[in-house]
């Protein structure tokens, strides 16, 4: 059989990448549609051609790698480089909510009365929910990193352990934030202060949610023996994006719940 | 359907886990007592191939940087290939930013049209 004298991975010819492209076609116009004439069915479509797409693709990739052994090397650095730049991406992503929170709060307008937090909104206290929520994320950014040191030692038991309860840390700051969310005394309708809160916040609870799934993926992969000890890129990344997820919470924080209340 | 496959991935995985599975796999190496497995027992594919061509010292698919040599006709560049010919860039000065490409073909050692170092063929064979 003829091989291959390099070593990279010439990836089979796949579907997905076409079904994600149609799914952000269906999402984006099902979007118009949903606005315009009050029908979301384009949208869910959408977004369950979205749904298939991403365990498809991510699925097709642990087999080509784990099962296959397609991830040579050079072929993980190409994946560690995408990871970063992902990343990168993402903190730019989130800059542009920072910069709009920033606009609005160091010059407020006369129609805020000329202060931050704006007349009549009632802030958050910084030291009740929030503090405890930024505890439960630092928490999980040391579990995380005991999960990886385990997987590196070869603890098997010790990794699923700690990669369960970085889980757990994820889903308690979720739930916390979603008690928050209904129990605050603003809406993101009340003004600029409203819109730049739930906008940054929001999207951050999306990324803890993302995350969070990210990691429960590496315990599944985990419990089946995926990893080695030497080889277990897909927890690193996912490791990498929660690290990430718990810095932009800690701006959070001291940005928009305490600097600005 | 990926609801289903999702399902039956965590239930499986529960159950691995419930069962406390460790304390059931057999010990496949002796290092592997802890439950992770390396790099060594468990790599497949070409992956593999590397892995252990590497712990021969040798590097049939070009990971690493070449080996240096001093390119004369008693030292010459030593070029492994599969075939009968292989395409070599030669940087004849440090710091070039012109490559000069050639053709090297098998049987006595070649030059570099420009910086005239020595080339050499040499068969290599793909780990199967």
């Amino acid at each position: 059989m003829a091989r291959q004298a390099h070593a990279y991975h010439m990836v089979d010819p796949s579907p997905w990448p076409l079904t994600g492209a149609v799914a952000a076609l269906l999402m984006t116009s099902g979007l118009a549609v949903w606005f315009h004439f009050n029908s979301t069915v384009l949208m869910t479509m959408g977004l369950t051609l979205l749904l298939l797409t991403m365990y498809q693709w991510w699925r097709d990739i642990i087999r080509e790698g784990t099962f296959q052994g397609h991830h040579t090397p050079p072929v993980q650095k190409g994946l560690r480089y995408g990871m970063i730049l992902f990343i990168t991406s993402e903190v730019f992503f989130f800059l542009g909510f920072f910069w709009a929170f920033y606009h609005a709060s160091l010059a407020p307008t006369p129609e805020l009365g000329g202060c931050w937090p704006p007349t009549g909104i009632i802030t958050l206290d910084p030291f009740e929910v929030p503090l405890l929520n930024t505890a439960v994320l630092l928490a999980s950014g040391v579990t995380v990193t005991w999960a990886h040191h385990s997987i590196m030692e070869r603890e098997r038991k010790q990794t699923i352990q700690a990669l369960a309860l970085t889980i757990l840390l994820g889903f308690y700051f979720t739930a916390l934030q979603a008690m928050e969310y209904y129990e605050a005394p603003f809406t993101i309708a009340d003004g600029v202060y409203g819109s730049t809160f739930f906008v940054a916040t929001g999207f951050h609870g999306l990324h803890v949610i993302i995350g969070s799934t990210f990691l429960a993926v590496c315990l599944l992969r985990q419990i089946q023996y995926h990893f080695t000890s030497e080889h277990h890129f897909g927890f690193e990344a996912a490791a990498w994006y929660w690290h990430f997820v718990d810095v932009v919470w800690l701006f959070l924080y001291v940005s928009i719940y305490w600097w600005g209340s | 359907m990926a609801t289903q496959f999702l399902i039956r991935t965590s239930y499986k995985a529960v159950r691995l886990a419930a069962a406390n599975h460790l304390s059931r796999t057999p010990v496949r190496v002796m290092s592997t007592a802890k439950g992770i497995p390396t790099n060594e027992e468990q790599a497949t594919g070409l992956e593999l191939r590397a892995l252990l061509a590497q712990k021969k010292g040798k590097d049939p698919y070009s990971i690493f940087r070449p080996k240096e040599y001093a390119g004369t006709s008693e030292d010459p560049h030593i070029v492994p290939s599969i075939g009968d010919k292989r395409l070599v860039g030669c940087l004849c000065e440090e710091d070039n930013t012109a490559i000069v490409w050639f053709w090297l073909h098998e049987g006595n050692p070649e030059r570099c049209p420009s910086c005239g170092s020595h080339y050499k063929l040499i068969h290599q064979e793909l780990p199967h």
